[in-house]
């Protein structure tokens, strides 16, 4: 027995080694887009300058200048934040019918829903850019808020339904006792109730919105351009500009991922649409 | 039963407004595709607006289907997915079995891991091309560079230099040529999606039946039939999963393939449909439906699978 209790001990030091080194490995990546970020564009191609070198500052204080950071940062905010508000105040009414109403046909409805978003966007791209082009919304911001809602109203009702399902049926029913119409019971009584859950879902809307890649770089311009359209349209410097190249990236990925932090267990249910538990 | 009415009705702003966003696009792909439609003709001005007076048929699929371009693209796509398929779930295995065990700093651990999957494309894209694959002045260049000096050094060095003599000059890799492009879309996006993977399983494996484990144990079980015949059953249902989302997300990566392989060759379905659509829209729109083809031969398998769980 004594040597198995050494062998473990020794097993379980050399887990933890390999955890963290595994976990530094994958972070690594960051932590350079970081550290470059506060090295010069001269120094960030010395070799002589790899990881010792004077930090600077001037990356991120240029970065209006550069890049006109702002302006695509608000931008960013701007329709990440409508998108959430407006794909929950759609999903929420929907999640509530489905989850406390259902019919024979909710299963269904709910599948059919998840089929949406499996769409490869790339197949719609011409039909898309003709609609926006004709209604005179392409490069609006109305366009890429309700385009961002879209694609993420499944996985927002998805998993609405999934938290709404947990709370009891008769504590909603109550309400109805007290004569609460269908308003009051999702205002009064489901929202307090399933407060975290709306919270979480509407994180990872936000965080699936700041991210989005393909529509927000094909219909929009100078406008409405997010951050995504602003590091595509710089994607290859050739080596001149990698410390403010990185500033920039950095500030376009920093927020979201310390946000992204905070929702790990929400990802799972989001992303698997419950089928992993 | 009436009171009912009004809550049922709740859904349909969502319903309507998802179904209007699946229908009329797809509906004018589809269109699209049997036509004859171009945005810039010389010669047939009449193609360049849409009319079913230009009707083709199924001539745009034939087109599609016998342009070299259609199946490279096929072929990369399926390459690209299956490699990233393939690395992400062994790996994620392989990790969410390390950490799935306490030991110290393993909150830190966790989010170290999973940071790179809240990284835009975008910004992986130019980070891993740039900064960390650029043959010259990228941590690879920088590190082939500093290689060499090491051996060159070595090899004047007294004793052992005939030995290193023998050493041959390390070439660094470009990224950006048509085949290695691939690879680099490959090993930024397995760096993204691996944590995804590791989430998933670590999740599963939470759920993993101790009681089991521990009767196995008993009965004198190593770590690597534990492994074998109670683990990695348990997991055939969340690898399935994965496989699936994520073959669905990779079929239409895009912002990858623009920034790190953009007009080299290295094109996937999504590239190519972007390609066409710069005038050819018939073209583009008849790729698009091979596209969803592809796509929902996964995707019926997913929803069955996730279909089962719904209603419990």
């Amino acid at each position: 027995m004594a040597i198995v209790a050494s062998s473990s001990r020794f097993g379980r030091q050399a887990r933890t080694v390999a955890a963290w080194a595994v976990g530094l490995l994958f972070f690594f990546p960051i932590f350079w887009l970081v550290l470059t970020s506060f090295k010069t564009d001269a120094d960030a191609v010395k070799p002589e300058f790899l990881i010792f070198f004077t930090p600077t500052l001037e990356n991120y204080l240029n970065m209006t200048e550069n890049y006109d950071y702002w302006r695509f940062a608000t931008n960013s905010v701007i329709t990440s934040v409508l998108a959430t508000i407006f794909a929950l105040f759609v999903g929420i009414p929907a999640a509530y019918a489905m989850a406390f109403n259902p019919t024979h046909r909710t299963k269904d409805v709910l599948m059919w829903m998840l089929s949406t978003k499996m769409l490869p966007a790339a197949a719609v791209l011409y039909p898309m850019t003709f609609i926006t082009k004709s209604m005179g919304l392409f490069d609006t911001h109305f366009m890429v808020v309700l385009v961002l809602c879209l694609i993420n109203l499944p996985i927002v009702i998805w998993m609405l339904f999934t938290y709404f399902k947990e709370i009891p049926k008769e504590i909603i029913e109550a309400g109805q006792m007290d004569g609460v119409n269908t308003w009051g019971e999702i205002k009064e009584i489901l929202i307090p109730l399933a407060w975290g859950g709306i919270a979480s879902t509407a994180l990872l809307c936000f965080i699936f919105c700041w991210n989005e890649a393909y529509w927000t770089v094909r219909l929009t311009t100078t406008e409405a351009a997010t951050l995504s359209k602003l590091i595509e349209g710089n994607r290859a410097p050739e080596g001149l500009f990698f410390g403010r190249l990185s500033a920039v990236s950095a500030a376009a990925v920093g927020p979201i991922v310390v946000l992204g932090w905070f929702c790990q267990k929400q990802l799972v249910q989001g992303l698997t649409f419950g089928a992993v538990k | 039963m009436s009171n009912r009415k009004l809550p049922r009705l709740l859904q349909t702003p969502a319903v309507l407004l998802l179904l209007i966003w699946m229908l009329v696009p797809l509906g004018l792909t589809l269109y699209f595709s049997f036509i004859r439609y171009v945005l810039n003709s010389l010669r047939k001005p009449e193609w360049t607006t849409p009319s079913i007076s230009n009707w083709r048929g199924f001539g745009n699929y034939e087109y599609v289907l016998n342009s070299k371009d259609f199946i490279l693209a096929i072929q990369n796509s399926l390459f690209i997915v299956c490699s990233i398929l393939f690395l992400t779930v062994i790996l994620g295995i392989l990790i969410a079995v390390l950490i799935n065990k306490a030991f110290a700093g393993r909150g830190i651990v966790r989010v170290l891991l999973i940071s790179p999957f809240f990284v835009m494309p975008a910004v992986n894209a130019v980070l891993w091309i740039n900064m960390i694959l650029d043959p010259v002045l990228g941590l690879q260049g920088l590190g082939v560079q500093g290689l060499n000096g090491l051996i060159a050094s070595l090899q004047s060095a007294p004793g052992v230099g005939w030995f290193f003599s023998l050493w041959p000059q390390f070439e660094p890799i470009s990224f950006r040529a048509s085949q290695t492009s691939a690879y680099a879309v490959i090993i930024m996006v397995t760096w993204q999606w691996t944590p995804f993977a590791v989430l998933i399983f670590m999740t599963s494996l939470q759920s993993e039946d101790e009681q089991c484990k521990e009767a196995a144990i008993l009965d004198g079980a190593g770590a690597w039939s534990q492994f074998r015949f109670l683990t990695l059953p348990h997991l055939g249902r969340p690898i399935a999963i994965v496989v699936m989302i994520q073959a669905i997300f990779h079929l239409s990566l895009y912002a990858e393939i623009e920034i790190v392989s953009r007009g080299n060759g290295n094109k996937n379905l999504p590239y190519l449909i972007g390609e066409f659509a710069n005038n050819n829209i018939g073209a583009a729109s008849a790729t698009g439906i091979f596209a969803v083809i592809l796509a929902n031969i996964v995707a019926i398998f997913l929803l069955r699978m996730v279909g089962k769980t719904l209603m419990e």
